[in-house]
Formats: C-alpha cells, sequence, structure tokens
C-alpha cells in the first residue's frame, strides 16, 4: 500500500491509496468548509440536490439505471462534521475493471458520470430545480427530526450541544430546521458556485487505478472552475473546564441514558496523542477497559458504558444505558474507575491489553477501502500526514506515567441524562 | 493427510478449503491475503429453538424465551473466573458473539497471534462453566440490553412485523427474550441448552484470512475431543400460510411513522440449491418491483411519501422465510395500498423484460464487493452454510433465474392474505385525539 497525493488544481489534491488487496475501487470526492451556521445547511443540502438528477440523467430513476449498467456501482452524498470543519461531497464505488463482462473501463466511466453529477445539475436559470430543493429540504428537516429516534446518538448528541454551545462545534453538520427552511434553490445555487470556487477539496481513491489518467480526467472537470481558495479556520480547543454543568431532560422511553462530556486537553497533533488514545483504551475503550469490566461486568448496572474520543476537537465521552434509578450510583462507578486510572492503578497486563487492541485496530483498518480513507483524510485535514504504522510505533512508548498524565488532563464539562419517563422504568431492581 | 476438498468459483476467482476434523467439526478454511484474520465458531441453535430433545432422550425440554442468547453471553465466563475477552485481549484480538433466529456465533479478528486466538475460541466454546451466582449477576445486563431495544424503533418494528406475520412459530420470539422470561433462566437449564446443541456435529469453524489449512488442524487437534454426533429433534409448532395479523402498530418517541410491510412465504423448498434458487429469484424479482431504478420507490419519494430509502429484502431458510421493505414516512397506509396496486399492475402487465435483465445483472456483478472483507466472506458464508447452501453457489444461483421463474413467483407470493402493515407511530401529545 502506498499515498501518492497530486496537486490536480489550487487547492485541490488527489490522494491515491494504491493498494491490490480489493475487488473494488472507491472515489470520493470531499469539499471541505469551515463549520458555520451561515453555509451548514448548504452545503449539507447541496449533495442531496445533486444527487436528484442531472441534464443527463434527470432523475433518480436514470441515475440508479446508469449505476446499475455500470456492474451495481454505487452513488452517495457524504456529509460530515470533523473539527470544527465540514466534510461535503460524492462518494462512489464500483468493482475493478477486471471483472467487466465486456472490458470496459469502469473506473474511467464511474468517473465520468461523477462529474456528470457534480458539474451538470438541473438549473433555472441561476437556481437550482424548484421541485428538487423543496422536496430535499424536506427530506433533510426530517432527517434532522429523527434524530431523536436513536436514543444512545440522540443523548450522545445533545451533551456535545451543551458543551459546546457557544462554539462552533455545538452545531451540528445539518445546519437546524430553521436553517434549512431559510435555503433557497436560489441561495443554494449561488452558494454551489461559491463551494467550487472556494473550498478546498480532497479527492480519494482508493483501489487500482491509472493515476495519470484519472489525475487528468479530474483536473479537466475542475478547469471550468474559476478557483479561489479560501484558508479554513482551525478548529477551536478548549483544554479544560472550571464549571461543569449538570443537565437533565425527561424523555418517555425506558432506558436512561448518560453521557457524560470531559474536556480531553488533547488533539489529533499533540505528542501525546498516543498518550489519550491509550488512556481512552484502559479507561472505557473496549471490553476489557475499565468500565465495562467494572460498571457492567461486576455492578451489573448496563449493557454497555464506554468512553470515546474525539480528538479533531479534543472531547471525550462516556456513554451507558441504565435504569433511571441507578442514575447516581452509575455516574459515580464512571467517575470511580476514572480516578483508578489517574491514581495509576493499573496493571501491566491492562496496559499491554490496550496497547496491543489498539496496534490491531490501527492494522485492521488498512483492510479496508472506508478505514483507509477515514484515517488519511483524518490527517489531510489535520496538516497531518503520519501512517498507521506510525501511530503503532509511537503507542510503543507510551508508558504508565504518560497514561496517568493523560488522564489527569481530562476535565468534566457537562452530564447529560436523558431520563426515562416511561411506566416501569423506576421500578426497583 | 486431511481429506480436503476445494470449492471454487470461476466468476468470483474465490475458493475456499473444507474438510471434517477427528472431533466431528466440520472446518472451512477461506485463503485472503488480507492483514486481517477472522473466524467464527458456530451453532446451528438460536431463538426458535425452545422446544427440543436428543434422539434416545424420552421428553422434550421447554426452555424459556431468550435462552440462547443468555447461554451466548454466559459462555464467556471460565472455570478459573477469567473472563475470556481479557484473555483474547492478550494477544490483541477483537472478540465478539451474535445469537440469532437460528444460530449463535462466537467470532474474533486479529492482526497477529493467530494461533494463540483461534485456541481460546475453541476453548472457551467447548468449556461451558456457570454457577448459580454468575447466571444471576448476568440479569442485570441483558435486562438492559433488552431495555435498549425496547426503546429501539426499527429494532421494535421489526419485531412487530413478525409477530403480525407469525401465529405459533417460534421466530416471533424477541431473540434476547423478555425481563420476565430471562427471570426463569437457571444454571441447569443453562447446561441441558448446552448439552444437546454445542454437540460439534451441530457446529462450524469457518475461518478467513492469510491462513493455513494446517495451522487450522493443529489447533483444533489440540483443544477438541473426538464426540459422539447428536441427532437433535427439534419441534416446531406448526405455521398456517396466512399471516396471524394483517396490520399492527404501536406509539414510541419517533419523529415520523416507521412502516414495514411483511410478505410471509411458507412455501419452502426441501433442497437448500433451490432454496439458495429462490432467494436469488426473489431478490431480483425485488429489485425490478421495490428497486431504486423502478417507478414505485421513485414515485414515493418524489411525491414525498417515503423519506429516504426503502430497505427491502427477503429471508430464507428452512424452517421459515418472508419478504419485508421498510421505510419512513408520513402515510404508511398510502404506501401499502401503492405497494398493492403495484403489484397487481405487474401482474396484470407482465414483468418489463429489461428491467429483469438489468436487476439479474446488477445482483451478479454486486456479489464482487462481498469479498473484499474476511468478516463479510466469513459472516455470508456462515448464513448460506446454516441453510445448507454455499456462497461461492450463490452468483450461479442468481445466473440461472429466468424471467419465467420470476414472473411465477410474483404471482404465488405476493397475495393479499400474505401480507401485514407494521407501524410504529409518533407518540400523541396530550389532547390529541
Amino acid at each position: 500500500m502506498s499515498l501518492i497525493k497530486k496537486r490536480i488544481a489550487d487547492g485541490i489534491n488527489l490522494n491515491y491509496i494504491e493498494t491490490d488487496k480489493f475487488k473494488t475501487g472507491s472515489l470520493s470526492i470531499n469539499f471541505i468548509a469551515p463549520l458555520d451556521s451561515s453555509s451548514a445547511a448548504k452545503n449539507a443540502l447541496i449533495p442531496n440536490i445533486l444527487m436528484r438528477g442531472s441534464k443527463k440523467y434527470p432523475n433518480m430513476a436514470e441515475i440508479n439505471k446508469k449505476l446499475d449498467y455500470l456492474y451495481a456501482s454505487s452513488l452517495s452524498a457524504r456529509n460530515m462534521k470533523r473539527g470544527e470543519m465540514q466534510i461535503f461531497g460524492l462518494g462512489a464505488g464500483m468493482i475493478d475493471s477486471a471483472y467487466a463482462m465486456n472490458g470496459e473501463d469502469i473506473i474511467a466511466e464511474v468517473t465520468d458520470f461523477v462529474g456528470e453529477i457534480l458539474f451538470n445539475p438541473i438549473t433555472n436559470g441561476n437556481a437550482f430545480d424548484t421541485a428538487y430543493t423543496e422536496s430535499e429540504k424536506s427530506n433533510l428537516i426530517d432527517a434532522i427530526k429523527a434524530k431523536i429516534n436513536n436514543k444512545t446518538y440522540y443523548a450522545r448528541q445533545r451533551c456535545i450541544q451543551e458543551m459546546c454551545k457557544n462554539e462552533r462545534f455545538g452545531l451540528d453538520e445539518t445546519g437546524t430546521v430553521d436553517d434549512v427552511t431559510a435555503c433557497t434553490a436560489e441561495n443554494l445555487f449561488a452558494h454551489y458556485k461559491t463551494a467550487l470556487e472556494t473550498y478546498p477539496v480532497e479527492i480519494f481513491f482508493v483501489g487500482k487505478c491509472d493515476i495519470d489518467a484519472l489525475g487528468e480526467k479530474l483536473a479537466e472537470m475542475f478547469a471550468k472552475t474559476n478557483r479561489k481558495p479560501i484558508a479554513i479556520p482551525k478548529t477551536e480547543v478548549i483544554r479544560s473546564c472550571d464549571k461543569p454543568k449538570t443537565i437533565t431532560e425527561d424523555m418517555p422511553v425506558n432506558q436512561g441514558k448518560l453521557t457524560i462530556g470531559f474536556r480531553s486537553g488533547i488533539t489529533l497533533g499533540d505528542d501525546d496523542y498516543p498518550a489519550l488514545m491509550m488512556f481512552n483504551e484502559v479507561f472505557g475503550g473496549g471490553v476489557t477497559s475499565k468500565l465495562f469490566m467494572n460498571v457492567r461486568e461486576k455492578m451489573s448496572l448496563c449493557y454497555y458504558c464506554a468512553s470515546a474520543p474525539d480528538a479533531t476537537k479534543g472531547l471525550l465521552t462516556v456513554a451507558s444505558g441504565i435504569e433511571v434509578d441507578k442514575r447516581d450510583i452509575a455516574e459515580k462507578a464512571i467517575f470511580d474507575q476514572l480516578e483508578a486510572v489517574r491514581a495509576g492503578d493499573l496493571t501491566d497486563e491492562e496496559i499491554t491489553s490496550a496497547r496491543m487492541g489498539l496496534v490491531n485496530n490501527y492494522r485492521e483498518l488498512t483492510d479496508s477501502a472506508r478505514g483507509l480513507e477515514t484515517w488519511y483524510l483524518g490527517r489531510a485535514l489535520a496538516g497531518l500526514s503520519d501512517t498507521p504504522d506510525d501511530v503503532i510505533e509511537a503507542l510503543s512508548k507510551v508508558t504508565r506515567d504518560d497514561i496517568v498524565a493523560a488522564a489527569k488532563k481530562a476535565s468534566l464539562d457537562t452530564v447529560y441524562f436523558l431520563n426515562g419517563t416511561l411506566k416501569g422504568a423506576t421500578k426497583n431492581a | 493427510m486431511l481429506n480436503v476438498t476445494t470449492k471454487k468459483s470461476e466468476f468470483l476467482k474465490e475458493e475456499y478449503y473444507t474438510y471434517k476434523h477427528n472431533s466431528g467439526l466440520d472446518v472451512y478454511v477461506f485463503q485472503k491475503k488480507l492483514s486481517t484474520s477472522y473466524a467464527l465458531f458456530a451453532t446451528r441453535y438460536g431463538s426458535i429453538d425452545s422446544k427440543f430433545k436428543l434422539e434416545g432422550d424420552k421428553d422434550f425440554t421447554v426452555v424459556p424465551d431468550g435462552i440462547a442468547h443468555y447461554l451466548e453471553h454466559k459462555l464467556f465466563e471460565n472455570p478459573n473466573g477469567e473472563d475470556t475477552f481479557t484473555r483474547y485481549a492478550r494477544y490483541g484480538a477483537n472478540a465478539n458473539a451474535y445469537t440469532g433466529n437460528t444460530m449463535t456465533a462466537y467470532l474474533f479478528s486479529c492482526t497477529s497471534n493467530f494461533k494463540e486466538s483461534l485456541e481460546i475460541l475453541l476453548d472457551f466454546v467447548s468449556t461451558p462453566y456457570f454457577t448459580p451466582e454468575t447466571v444471576e449477576k448476568e440479569q442485570g445486563i441483558i435486562a438492559q440490553e433488552i431495555r435498549m431495544y425496547d426503546d429501539h424503533p426499527s429494532r421494535k418494528l421489526y419485531q412487530m412485523m413478525l409477530e403480525a406475520l407469525y401465529e405459533k412459530h417460534n421466530v416471533r420470539i424477541n431473540v434476547a427474550g423478555t425481563v420476565e422470561s430471562i427471570s426463569h433462566i437457571t444454571a441447569d437449564i443453562l447446561y441441558e441448552c448446552y448439552r444437546v446443541f454445542y454437540n460439534l456435529s451441530n457446529m462450524m469453524l469457518i475461518v478467513c484470512g492469510d491462513v493455513s489449512i494446517d495451522e487450522v488442524n493443529e489447533v483444533c487437534d489440540k483443544v477438541l475431543k473426538e464426540q459422539a454426533p447428536a441427532n437433535i429433534i427439534r419441534d416446531y409448532p406448526e405455521e398456517k400460510a396466512e399471516v396471524y395479523q394483517s396490520r399492527i402498530e404501536c406509539e414510541m418517541q419517533v419523529s415520523k411513522p416507521l412502516f414495514a410491510i411483511g410478505i410471509k412465504d411458507v412455501d419452502i423448498p426441501d433442497d437448500p440449491m433451490e432454496r439458495m434458487k429462490k432467494s436469488a429469484a426473489m431478490d431480483i424479482l425485488n429489485d425490478v418491483l421495490f428497486g431504486k431504478s423502478g417507478e414505485f420507490y421513485n414515485k414515493l419519494y418524489e411525491e414525498g411519501i417515503i423519506s429516504g430509502s426503502l430497505d427491502v429484502g427477503y429471508g430464507i431458510c428452512k424452517s421459515y422465510a418472508n419478504n419485508s421493505i421498510f421505510g419512513e414516512g408520513t402515510d404508511p397506509d398510502e404506501v401499502f395500498e401503492r405497494f398493492k396496486a403495484c403489484v397487481n399492475d405487474a401482474k396484470k402487465t407482465g414483468l418489463d423484460r429489461e428491467d429483469f435483465e438489468r436487476s439479474k445483472r446488477a445482483l451478479y456483478a454486486a456479489m464482487i464487493r462481498w469479498f473484499d472483507s474476511t468478516e463479510d466472506i466469513a459472516n455470508n458464508f456462515l448464513q448460506f452454510k446454516l441453510d445448507d447452501g454455499d456462497l461461492l453457489d450463490y452468483a450461479d444461483a442468481i445466473a440461472s433465474v429466468t424471467y419465467e421463474d420470476a414472473t411465477v413467483l410474483l404471482d404465488a407470493t405476493y397475495k393479499d392474505e400474505y401480507y401485514t402493515l407494521a407501524i410504529v407511530k409518533p407518540l400523541r401529545t396530550e389532547g390529541e385525539q
């Protein structure tokens, strides 16, 4: 496996992750925007509107028929938040041309198709198609409202919204219902033009292809745009919190959801990032962590209790689903385990197991196109170029003291509890 | 010398080796040059197996709902008090397990120390150990797992659909059971279930990765003892062809109604290859009728009746089969009416031949994507093998489906008396009717 980076236009990179591990290839075009309330909803909507139809493939049925014809290739809109950046665009998956029945160059055909969808939307003067726009606005509003359906995810999202109320990170990558409502076919089309001209773009291809040919094709597609890329502001990182808060919200569900948000004080490029990963792993990263072994296995309080870092923003969250009347016990149990790590109460075996588990995860990610792309996109956004092997190497040097130091840096910001109010939920167990 | 058989697919450019280990266990090795090796140790025992005996036993044993899943949790304990996850962690492996309607599978993935991890897998699954105390302790954990799923709208919807489709068949039982049913589980019943279903003749080992058959065999030799095969007699209730209830609904904290259209199918071929062929034909037919390129889906989407995608699927095994269409939208009844209209139109005018060919070709090509991860290969392989089919034959099954096959299925499968509509509605706020 190797990574080749090519600049194909001003502020546009093609990242080629060359590997013959897979029978498939994947291509993605990622626009990098500042996460901002004035543009989040627009950026989220644009790929969805593009996916409704182009001049050559004017509706979804035609788009999907073309994908069927291209040996069941896939095309999807993407939109995500990485730190205080919003990444949106299109992703395509295809089988290797070696499997084509009539010798077609599947990669080239899929790339042309992605170009058609991206650059030739159906327009009405200086606007997107009104019906498509209104329909996708309505779908996005539905999706925003539907976040309440998954209670685990919802509780974590609410915790982060409360923690980062006064930071851009508190914004969702979809914008709000009001932001979406304010979008029009005209202002979206204007923003689409702006996005093509000004947002940095990271393109990825994972698999095996003729990189020069792909680079030329993509350069040609972007040649029509008048590129003047903007600089993307850095993610604001608040490294500690002196006034922790507690928020409780009622909802008619069975199970209570406890989410605890910390400022980890450590981000991706920091020297102690490997120590943060080790701290998270021993604390609540997996099935041999202190949270799993104690809060679940010893105390039988829950089915899941796990911690996860967001190293782009410097956060660490702990999440668990419990009986509502066990809230205080569970909260105390979680903090007890954190204190144990801070006190250095870690066996050699806990440390070795954590390291081996992480090493295994980093090695496994190189076996999936998505894993590889997520890794290198994350690195590109953070201005880093280290490989999974580099992090594996760095992990081998993390000591017990480093783990303790990382644990001590974590400072409590917000305890969020989704209080289940359904009858029966408060029974004495 | 091991008596190894090789199975190949020219189209997929894939192959695997299989043999029966001396212990009686069927072993499958899928060589793949990836960093991650993946192993599955599985038994043909799931939530539907609630009444059973071994050949020679006098009476049937009837067990509480959710016990197969409970047993899966409890096997992770070891006689020396050590947790299985801790054992794996010493070698860096990622371990897990899952229970379904017809199977329980224990698995790990790793990028080094494969043999050590495989030894742990075979050892802990073949060494049951529970006491009344450790069984009791698990109740709190599984109760929270059940309550988590109770709050999960799409899980709940799937469960409701099965409960409406089937009157007696055990597939209507929740895999994890209920908080009440698991309170009746004891160490003794767990041991009895283990004795019957964890006989090696009822199990299989699937390994996928950069691993040789000799390495696998060496570990099997070390851990597994020869075992007399067991003949398990499972007693499943008779199930009628028509649905139990044609409609079922509940209210939950959701933003918009979620719906499932379930289509019951009791016409299950005895021959495994015929079942695979039926499955392939149904996948093609469903793609023609309800797929992303078709009119049914696109009209619903364009008119805003559904938001997002429809999840359409057919599942078939020896014991039960059904089609399902899952989605989200303001008016599930309208979707249901259009579904019926779509089927009736197709019956009247016949399936479009070009659509049939396009769907068939797309499904055939899509199979190539199943072979890029050791995890996907092992799990897909298991699903086919559990039902005596073969993953590598599925491409051939797709290729063998004719237009006439799809037409026959359309007429036989899609009938009013086989349909149910399940809906999860948003909670009514106070004051509303």
